[in-house]
């Protein structure tokens, strides 16, 4: 890392900042989950609250270890930690045993998160990493998700709808991204079909278009990659999956679609406006 | 051919305050000024030495020399060292008022000043000691004799900082003044058109410029607007928008340098001072005033009643690529647009997290670049990675690092890959 300071000990501009931080984020992300929790509960998937509680329990505890092994401070304040805990419940099946939501939340906070370097520089969704990792090892286990799967009822598809709002509303993230992917796979069901039920199917695609795409620091930096890589994401989960779509499928397009981010994000460069002549004319503050 | 669509943030604008004052003010002179002195103007005058409000102190030196010319009547009392705006000790005349403040005598008006050709309007602009009114101070001079083959003339009325409204002031209350001096760059720059930038919520003053055009019955001229999103309205981006990769083909002109040159030009006034913004919530009385080039800035706040309490920041132009200023002795020079006196609440920044690679510094880079890219790298000194995503090409307007949600210093991480890139460059 590099000293910043500068030899007058004077700040450099701008001096005023926007209101956004990753609290806020995380915050308002957390919060659109909550109508799809007590959806959850009032269809008889209370089950979900457990997980819930055994993955944020254990997200905290591997938080507060991975912070002390690696010498970092820990992420409780951003609330980044109780939005992966939220989704990763969500992303387990609904009985799920104890003993792999907590060997999933490690994967995920300590073996994606921490040893590619903390927040942000994963170059995989650590969730969809844990799960697919878990997903291999015990097919048996690790089936779909109650609310996304058979099980899904239209009062779960319209709290999951209602959190869709709330989060689109929070104006955390590119409101194009999870459009694209929705209408990249209805383009795609439209086009090869499947054999999951439209409530199925339309749970799974919100749930990964808001929520599990909301997770930028696996995805292109410009507009433009991230287009690329949801409408990839969203073709490759068509027909990764004979019924269509599946959060299954989702995870295994996304993980890809992560490791060509660095080709999309060269790619997709964009164009600098060349103005170097006007620098010295317009901000010649010798900072 | 290059066209982009504006980008930029929109801030919360907060120019009511100084703009409740309208009229443009002189207070009373302050008991002392130092004005700052170029390396291309040699003083003319010695310790001791009466000067009026408007005498020549220091000559133009070289062909890109400028004069300096007193802002106050008084006598000198120093020619030495001082602090400028940017942090850096340069030499400064500094005068003190004796007796009582006397009314400056009135201009004599030029006459047939709209006949007088290019090469005697640059003259008159050496030796009026007119430099450009934005932070690069300029000489007007040099800066024509750089855009001969200028088709067109910026005359640039937009402020996109918040708070500053020193430009709109000016226009609203001196407009025939500002198209004439207009007309003069135009002239001296042996362009073809005039073109007036504002911003799009300018109405008032994009109306009142438009009338004025049309009973001058000038075809040579237009009003054209931009978003009023910072930083569009800045010379760079205008002539971004506008000269679509033909830069050298326009110039811009602050619309305070216009009316300077008409001053200059048709009241032979020299140039000693400008309308500044005080401003900032800690300011009593918030408002554009005319100051003298010198003026210290607590003399600056002090024309404005003071403050109400204790600034946890003062700055030179706006809060998005103005200056800190640590000590109150700091001086108004040419290039300041705005001292801004800012509470605690205004400047707080929250605490610096990782990059989520959220993608919003890119998408609101004015001059497309991919700021998260390049400061990753610059913070792990890999300054050529940063180079190689043009770090060079960012015009350090700040929106990345006021819109990164994780508060990561991105300016001073680019400004840092920029100085090593120069240092690279300079030494292979």
């Amino acid at each position: 890392m590099v000293d910043l300071k500068t030899s007058s000990g004077q700040t450099i501009s701008p001096y005023i900042h926007s209101q956004n931080s990753l609290s806020r984020r995380y915050g308002r992300q957390t919060l659109a989950l909550i109508p799809l929790f007590l959806a959850a509960c009032l269809t008889g998937h209370a089950e979900v609250l457990r997980t819930l509680l055994i993955s944020l329990v254990s997200g905290v505890a591997f938080d507060f270890l991975s912070a002390k092994i690696f010498g970092k401070k820990e992420r409780l304040q951003t609330g980044e930690i109780v939005f992966m805990a939220s989704v990763f419940s969500l992303l387990l099946p609904s009985r799920c045993p104890s003993e792999l939501v907590v060997l999933g939340m490690f994967l995920a906070v300590v073996g994606a998160r921490e040893l590619f370097g903390g927040t942000g520089a994963c170059p995989f969704h650590p969730l969809l990493l844990s799960r697919v990792f878990l997903q291999i090892c015990f097919p048996g286990v690790m089936v779909e998700p109650a609310l996304f799967a058979g099980e899904s009822s239209v009062w779960t598809f319209a709290a999951l709808l209602l959190s869709a709002g709330i989060f689109f509303d929070s104006k955390q993230g590119r409101w194009e991204t999870p459009l694209l992917f929705m209408a990249a796979c209805f383009f795609c069901e439209a086009l090869f079909g499947g054999e999951a039920t439209p409530l199925m199917f339309f749970s799974g695609v919100l749930f990964t278009a808001f929520f599990l795409l909301a997770d930028p620091s696996g995805m292109p930096l410009t507009k433009k990659g991230a287009a690329f890589f949801v409408l990839g994401a969203a073709l490759l989960s068509s027909r990764l999956d004979p019924g269509g779509f599946s959060i299954a499928s989702a995870g295994y397009a996304v993980l890809f679609m992560n490791l060509l981010t660095p080709w999309l994000d060269a790619g997709f460069k964009p164009a600098p406006y060349r103005a170097k002549n006007l620098i010295q004319a317009t901000y010649p503050y010798e900072h | 051919m290059q066209i982009r669509k504006p980008t930029g943030v929109r801030l919360e604008r907060k120019k009511e305050a100084s703009l409740l004052n309208w009229n443009l003010k002189r207070p009373l002179p302050p008991e002392k000024i130092s004005i700052p002195l170029s390396l291309a103007s040699l003083p003319c005058v010695r310790a001791g030495d009466a000067v009026q409000a408007g005498q020549m102190i220091a000559k133009p030196e070289g062909p890109k020399g400028v004069s300096v010319h007193a802002g106050i009547a008084g006598v000198v009392e120093k020619t030495g060292i001082l602090e400028n705006g940017r942090n850096r000790e340069i030499s400064a005349i500094g005068i003190r008022r004796q007796g009582e403040p006397k009314t400056v005598p009135a201009p004599d008006p030029r006459k047939g000043w709209e006949g007088i050709d290019s090469e005697e309007l640059l003259k008159i602009f050496r030796n009026s000691g007119l430099v450009m009114t934005n932070p690069g101070e300029e000489p007007v001079h040099v800066k024509i004799q750089r855009h001969v083959s200028a088709r067109s003339v910026i005359i640039n009325g937009c402020e996109p900082e918040p708070y500053l409204t020193c430009e709109q002031v000016l226009i609203m209350s001196h407009p025939v003044e500002v198209l004439r001096g207009a007309e003069i760059l135009r002239k001296a720059c042996g362009a073809a058109r005039i073109v007036f930038a504002f911003e799009d919520t300018n109405l008032e003053t994009i109306e009142l410029i438009k009338s004025k055009i049309y009973f001058l019955k000038w075809e040579q001229a237009e009003v054209r607007t931009v978003p009023a999103i910072y930083p569009q309205g800045l010379e760079s981006t205008l002539l971004q928008a506008w000269s679509r990769g033909k830069e050298d083909e326009a110039v811009v002109f602050p619309a305070s340098t216009a009316f300077a040159a008409y001053e200059a030009v048709a009241l032979q006034k020299p140039f000693y001072e400008r309308v500044v913004t005080v401003g900032g919530e800690c300011v009593v009385e918030p408002r554009s005033l005319w100051l003298p080039l010198g003026v210290s800035f607590q003399d600056a706040i002090r024309a404005c009643k003071g403050v109400m309490r204790e600034p946890e920041k003062v700055l030179m132009g706006g809060p998005m690529a103005g200056a800190e200023k640590k000590t109150g002795e700091s001086f108004v020079t040419a290039g300041t647009s705005a001292i801004l006196a800012l509470p605690k609440e205004v400047v707080k920044k929250g605490k610096e997290e990782p990059c989520i690679r959220c993608g919003l510094c890119v998408d609101h880079c004015p001059v497309s670049l991919s700021p998260a890219t390049i400061t990753l790298a610059a913070e792990q000194k890999e300054f050529g990675i940063a180079g190689a995503w043009d770090a060079a090409d960012c015009i350090e307007c700040g929106n990345c690092a006021y819109i990164c949600p994780s508060n990561r210093p991105m300016l001073e991480l680019i400004h840092l890959a920029k100085g090593h890139m120069r240092q690279v460059a300079a030494h292979g």
